[in-house]
């Protein structure tokens, strides 16, 4: 290169003139050798930044592996947590990790097959086989691993085998609250009780969009308070053991606002283990049963008859016989043998009196009354489970008698429960609901059945009832607690059986100004010695009761009083100062 | 004409060194709050199943069987029920607030030596002289 600068003197004026302004006076020998040292120096600090970077990576490992768990569980299936009324969880989502394999990627089956079934013994080593065997890019082995199962499985290193992380629904109060909350599916679809009913409310659209796969879902707060459903759960439970009964329910519901404070039906099942829910003696017995309510129904059949008037709690009904009618001969339980007043039929449990007061009544009265008392339509509420009650199909004067004392018609007890709720509230038929709702908004959806002095009539019945009449042993000292009972014979193979009976037990606490109702059901208690052979609600439906207001009624702040005046002077003469 | 190449390349330079930078901050910054979303997601789900065994824990069913097996309370009655307004009143103070407590100072005056009902006799040379003198 020198060279060849040093034999080109002979140079144009111009073209001198231009190298000059471009280079300067420099050679240009000297100058190119510069610009091949500056690239080697820019080329080799590229490379050093190169190298150090990497040797940086290397030391320091990357920071992103905290991406890698947020691609893995994005399946659409959170649900909102339940709350019970005091904010207690009763169901939420847990992750749980499901394995997968993805069977083109395996590279020996066999091994793999071995390797799993050796730590997760409950796999069946021949589906582990069929599954793994087939074409499909993407099979499930076990959905729901625990957290040390994952970890064991992750320690064989299999190539092809995989968790993904899903939503767990857990129970963590487990029976207490089956029959209320439901249960879903492996899924995470809701198949019965409050779950479904979520699902039916818009979840399962947001599922299907893709849109609930963050815990950001406001929780459901249902009008249960834990508390008191346990309570009643196990006081139903030992009831139940108690009188080899079949089945035991019960339900408390706030009067004023018709929310269902607790609800159980026994036998239940747990919903952490959905295997027992499809047994259908597990059924939900208050709102998907219907059932004869025998005497229970004396109380819809005297209110209709102070309603409308014609009668007053001192009117007289003629009980000294039986009441023929065709052939059948209606008889009371604790004939009296002479004419009985209206306050008498409830204490003494008169179905004689009970279908003479319906019957001066008329049918079609009678029909009117139970149908705005909401007893003839199917009830609906949250609960997906309901049931239809069972009316005669031509109701006749037969038909109206004996109704008038709870058989030939058969109804859900959560149904009763809400005709009772208004005989006592002052006459507000509320629709009862498990969300949690005030009185303001209870009140827009009440709808007036009967008068208010009517009602208080009603309690003052209730309360004489547990004073002189059949609910003597719910007398809880300082919760005035006022009540009715109801033995149903059963109906088996179409006719009454005798032994085989339904009994059930309403209560209202304070029966003055009542807030809550509690109804308590045994299905064929057995009787015992201490019953003294007795099989009538009074002996069994009605002491559970009492234990029951004993245990829950601290829990629902009712406040204890002693020492007040016996119904008529508290109930009643209030009642005729108000008018 | 130099002077301006020159310039113009150590714009260039800085410039895209400088838009390098940003775009190499943004990237920084995107992964640093996917990182965040995603703790805070395992953050959540680690409360939702301490909150859940919480509860499993805390349940009514298990608590009675604990205090079943375990300590003596009973349900309450509802006569261990009381509203305030039914405590008596406070009794008047018969003392002044800077006087000293009469019922301490009594105790103060009880010699150690003397055997009263609650504190037997101290000694045991008085004990054996009690006995003697039986």
């Amino acid at each position: 290169m020198s060279d060849s600068a040093s034999v080109t003197p002979a140079e144009p004026f111009r073209q001198r003139l231009i190298r000059k302004l471009l280079y300067g006076n420099a050679d240009r020998a000297t100058k190119a050798r510069a610009r091949v040292g500056l690239a080697m120096l820019a080329f080799s600090a590229v490379f050093a930044v190169i190298a150090l970077r990497l040797a940086m990576y290397g030391v320091m490992g990357d920071s992103h592996s905290g991406r890698r768990g947020g691609a893995q569980d994005a399946i659409a299936t959170a649900r909102p947590d339940i709350l019970d009324r005091n904010g207690e969880i009763l169901a939420t989502d847990v992750k749980a990790a499901s394995l997968f394999a993805e069977p083109r990627k395996l590279i020996d089956k066999d091994e793999a097959i071995e390797l799993l079934t050796a730590t997760l013994p409950d796999l069946d080593p021949g589906e582990v086989r069929d599954r793994l065997s087939s074409r499909k890019g993407f099979v499930w082995l076990k959905r729901e691993l625990t957290p040390k199962q994952q970890h064991d499985v992750f320690k064989l290193g299999l190539p092809g085998v995989g968790f993904l992380r899903e939503n767990k629904r857990v129970y963590p109060t487990g029976r207490d609250v089956s029959h209320l909350i439901g249960l879903v599916n492996i899924d995470n679809q809701g198949i019965a009780g409050m779950e479904k009913w979520l699902d039916g409310n818009g979840l399962a659209d947001l599922h299907r969009a893709g849109f609930a796969t963050d815990r950001q879902q406001e929780p459901i707060e249902l009008s249960v308070d834990l508390r008191v459903e346990h309570a009643l759960r196990d006081e139903l439970m030992k009831a139940k053991d108690k009188f080899h009964a079949k089945a035991a329910s019960g339900i408390v519901s706030n009067v004023k606002t018709g929310e269902i404070v607790a609800m159980v039906s026994l036998p239940d099942f747990d919903p952490n283990n959905p295997k027992e829910a499809n047994d259908p003696d597990r059924i939900n017995r208050l709102t998907t049963g219907v059932y004869e309510m025998g005497s229970t129904f004396k109380a819809f059949t005297l209110a209709m008859a102070l309603d409308s008037g014609k009668a007053t709690l001192n009117s007289l009904w003629d009980t000294r016989t039986p009441l023929q009618y065709g052939k059948f001969r209606i008889h009371d339980d604790h004939p009296l043998g002479r004419a009985i007043t209206t306050k008498e039929v409830f204490t003494y449990s008169s179905n004689i009196g009970a279908a003479r007061i319906a019957l001066s009544q008329g049918i079609e009265a009678h029909k009117a009354f139970l149908r705005k008392m909401g007893q003839l339509t199917r009830l609906r509420t949250e609960l997906p489970e309901s049931a239809s009650p069972i009316l005669p199909r031509h109701w006749g004067e037969l038909n109206t008698v004996t109704i008038a004392f709870g058989h030939g018609i058969a109804v859900a007890p959560l149904q009763a429960v809400m005709g009772i709720d208004a005989l006592v509230n002052g006459g507000y038929l509320i629709p009862p609901t498990f969300l949690k709702r005030t009185e303001a908004d209870a009140m827009k959806l009440a709808k007036r059945v009967i008068r208010q002095d009517t009602s208080d009539k009603m309690r003052f019945l209730m309360r004489l009832n547990a004073e002189v009449g059949t609910a003597r042993k719910a007398d809880v000292a300082g919760y005035y607690i006022g009540g009715k009972t109801g033995t149903a014979e059963k109906v088996i193979n179409g006719r009454y059986a005798k032994k085989k009976v339904l009994n059930a037990f309403t209560a209202i606490m304070p029966a003055d100004n009542p807030q809550y109702q509690l109804l308590i059901m045994l299905d064929e208690p057995q009787s015992l010695p201490e019953t003294h052979g007795f099989i009538t609600s009074g002996w069994n439906a009605v002491p559970t009761g009492g234990k029951v207001i004993a245990r829950i009624a601290p829990l629902l702040g009712v406040k204890p009083r002693f020492d007040l005046p016996p119904s008529e002077r508290l109930i009643l003469a209030t009642s005729r100062e108000n008018r | 004409m130099r002077i301006i190449h020159f310039l113009v390349i150590c714009a260039l330079v800085i410039s895209a060194a400088y838009v390098y930078r940003i775009k190499m901050d943004s990237t920084v910054r995107t992964e640093r709050v996917l990182r965040l979303r995603a703790d805070i997601r395992e953050e959540r789900n680690k409360i939702a199943s301490l909150r859940a065994e919480w509860a499993r824990l805390s349940s009514p069913a298990r608590l009675q069987g604990m205090v079943e097996r375990h300590l003596q309370l009973k349900p309450v009655e509802a006569n261990q029920f009381d509203a305030l307004k039914n405590l008596p009143a406070r009794p008047p103070s018969f003392i002044k607030p800077n006087d000293p407590d009469p019922i301490g100072a009594m105790i103060d005056v009880v010699s150690p030596d003397e055997a009263t009902g609650s504190i037997p006799a101290r000694t045991p040379a008085a004990s054996a002289a009690t006995g003697g003198a039986q």
